[in-house]
């Protein structure tokens, strides 16, 4: 066996380094929606708790963003898609001159920020409305509508590029032949193309799906005075850094993480080499099949929605606030005896630190508390230092 | 126009044809370039109460550019703090891009020439999973991280490398390593892409002659994914500059991105239009540098894509 040249180790390395960089954060993220201090952090560890997410399920503001996201989202395939499909088409049809200045026009939404196209689709529609003397309450003037228009504008162009990867490969006899055996144009488009480019739709929805939900800078203008599921998460982010912020990440990751297991799988399923492995052995191939490892994955989660419901750690918790309390009055005790030297209580207490730290937002328990003594964690008023 | 929508009826039919031109221009017209052209208009106008627009007052003026130029101030000061936001703005999202580029090429490289199969598939979608994660989340993420109880702070002081924890916050640091974090996928596949359909032969050759492997990177595989590399650059960099997410919850509180201005002039301010102007004097920047630095490296805009 030959032993491996150690720079032949290093892209490997740099991989490993680079993965971590992605998921580190995340994984982080994940931990903190189990421990029970009430700022998010991995150390000190207090109690594996499940309660962040039952914080949720409570939060109407967040649960109604969510509501309209989804609304938006529905809105947004259903007008981004026939465009993209339209504009991928167009393309491929027009002579080279139009195609590219076309093809600038298309992809010139995906370069502006969204920061920019939010702005424009709301002055945009207001002038309109303003032209038609419409009533505030008309859709010019609703965040659900404008929004969806502001999203299609680069959205569009998202699923554009998706059409555009798969026409290119098309092979136009098809039509051709479809049109000398006696079809109208029209049917040669719906019955040639359009199957054609069915799994590109399929994709091409997925994407825009996704894309609405996650959209924040141009949504953040259309919305106007309502909100989204984004929206509403940003402000939760911004106003008070919380472990319940990390609960809807879990779920958030594992939502992805089961649609990304379930489609490699189907990929895997469905390659010639497993085809050859699984002919004879039935057992395996109902094992391996994508639709086996969705129940699996179904099961599991309601296992979780289950023990996530179920799982009581208010014990902990109370032992935890009363180490607390006890650690608090000895703190407590030691400085009246030590009042005239005034001095900075005990060695657990840490050094104030920088206080711009994570203030961010009001309802974070203590910028300073690395450790859970620190009398903040209590959630009582305590007295200060000296 | 008439003899393009003539041939697209030949070739699509009456139903399929007017299907096509109506989804163009419905986007082309309503959604890109009219909302661009009335924030255009917008930004040379005076902030009036609606009830005055339309009035005599309502005219054209270099007001809201003059006061990105100059403040509030009538003297002909700068005004340098709004001028400095955008030098700063600009200057970060290079970096960041710059900072993208470096990390993503070797990654984009080992894909495309040595993983094969399934388990570049499967590196792909391990790319793609963390991009699915809500950007707001994903900025969450890196604020536990960096805060002065984060996970980078507690290994430092438990290794002993600091003693007092770093405000990561403050200085920007999170802010960046977010932002690159954020943009890392929309680098890395163009870059895969242009690197992918690369003869393997090329490099072998190069070898062959002699080449070290840092020749072979400069002289043969850079040259030839440039097109894929001035596409990543130029999508980072204008997410980047354009972000607002990320620098909402990361930036330290003394230290804002360009895109808050604006955001602030159209919320707490209630000016739109000198939202307008200062949102037009970053789209014109960011537009101007990216087709600078095009013009520099000899690559055409038609060549952009994912």
């Amino acid at each position: 066996m030959k032993m491996k040249s150690p720079t032949a180790l290093i892209p490997g390395l740099y991989l490993t380094l680079f993965f971590a960089y992605l998921f580190g954060p995340l994984i982080i993220m994940v931990i903190t929606a189990f421990n029970s201090s009430t700022f998010p952090r991995v150390s000190p560890w207090e109690c594996f708790t499940t309660d962040w997410f039952g914080k949720l399920a409570s939060d109407d503001k967040l649960l109604s963003g969510l509501g309209n996201s989804l609304l938006i989202g529905v809105g947004v395939v259903c007008v981004a898609i026939p465009i993209g499909l339209a504009a991928a088409i167009t393309l491929s049809q027009v002579g080279p001159k139009l195609r590219a200045a076309l093809y600038t026009i298309f992809i010139a939404p995906i370069l502006v920020p969204g920061v920019v196209i939010g702005l424009s689709t709301l002055i945009f529609w207001d002038r309109i409305g303003t032209l038609f003397n419409a009533p505030y309450e008309s859709f010019f003037y609703d965040g659900t509508f404008l929004t969806i228009f502001g999203q299609v504008t680069f959205i569009a162009a998202y699923s554009m590029l998706v059409f555009l990867s798969r026409i290119q490969r098309f092979d136009t006899t098809l039509t051709e032949a479809a049109l000398d055996m006696g079809a109208t144009p029209t049917q040669a488009f719906v019955k040639v193309l359009l199957p054609f480019m069915a799994p590109a739709i399929g994709s091409a929805t997925v994407l825009a799906f996704l894309a609405s939900l996650e959209n924040y800078n141009t949504t953040v203008f259309t919305i106007v005075s309502s909100s989204t599921f984004t929206t509403v998460l940003s402000s939760k982010v911004r106003y008070g850094l919380d472990p319940s912020i990390s609960a809807v990440a879990v779920i958030i990751i594992a939502i992805t993480l089961i649609g990304a297991i379930i489609y490699e799988c189907r990929n895997r399923y469905y390659t010639k080499g497993w085809a050859h492995v699984i002919a004879e052995r039935p057992a395996l191939k109902i094992a391996t099949h994508p639709g086996t490892v969705a129940v699996i994955l179904g099961a599991l989660t309601l296992a979780a929605v289950l023990f996530i419901q179920n799982h009581d750690s208010s014990v902990c918790t109370a032992q935890v606030l009363e180490e607390k309390r006890a650690l608090q009055q000895q703190l407590m005790e030691q400085q009246s005896i030590n009042t005239p030297q005034q001095a900075v209580p005990a060695p657990t207490m840490p050094n104030l630190g920088p206080l711009g730290g994570d203030e961010g937002g009001g309802s974070a328990p203590s910028p300073f508390g690395n450790n859970i003594f620190s009398p903040e964690n209590l959630g009582t008023s305590a007295p200060e230092g000296n | 126009m008439r003899d393009l929508f003539y041939d697209l009826v030949r070739r699509n039919g009456m139903a399929v044809s007017i299907y096509l031109m109506l989804a163009v221009s419905l986007w082309v017209f309503i959604l890109i370039i009219l909302p661009q052209l009335t924030m255009l208009d917008y930004s040379f106008r005076f902030n009036l109460p609606p009830a005055k627009i339309g009035g005599p007052e309502d005219v054209y003026t270099l007001e809201q550019y003059r006061y990105f130029f100059q403040g509030s101030g009538a003297s002909d000061g700068l005004n340098t703090l709004d001028i400095g936001i955008l030098f700063k703005t600009l200057l970060a999202a290079v970096f960041v891009t710059v900072f993208d580029l470096i990390i993503c090429y070797p990654v984009a490289f080992v894909l495309a020439k040595s993983s094969t199969g399934a388990k570049a598939r499967l590196l792909v979608l391990a790319l793609i999973v963390p991009y699915w994660i809500n950007e707001i989340l994903r900025a969450f993420a890196f604020r536990i991280l960096f805060g002065a109880t984060g996970v980078i702070n507690e290994t430092g002081m438990g290794l002993g490398l600091w003693d007092t924890p770093i405000d990561f916050i403050r200085q920007d640091v999170a802010l960046y390593a977010g932002l690159a974090y954020a943009y890392i996928l929309l680098m890395i596949f163009p870059l895969y892409n242009a690197i992918e359909s690369l003869d393997r032969n090329q490099i072998e050759a190069a070898r062959d002659m002699g080449a070290n492997w840092w020749q072979v990177h400069a002289k043969v595989v850079i040259p030839y994914a440039k097109p894929g590399i001035a596409s990543g650059m130029t999508m980072v960099f204008m997410l980047t500059s354009g972000a607002l997410a990320a620098p909402q919850i990361l930036g330290g509180p003394s230290n804002l991105w360009f895109t808050q201005l604006v955001y602030q002039w159209f919320n707490s301010g209630g000016n739109w239009p000198r939202g307008s102007a200062y949102a037009m004097v970053l789209l014109i920047v960011c537009i101007a540098l990216v087709l600078l630095v095009m013009r520099l490296f000899k690559v055409s805009i038609g060549e952009i894509k994912q």
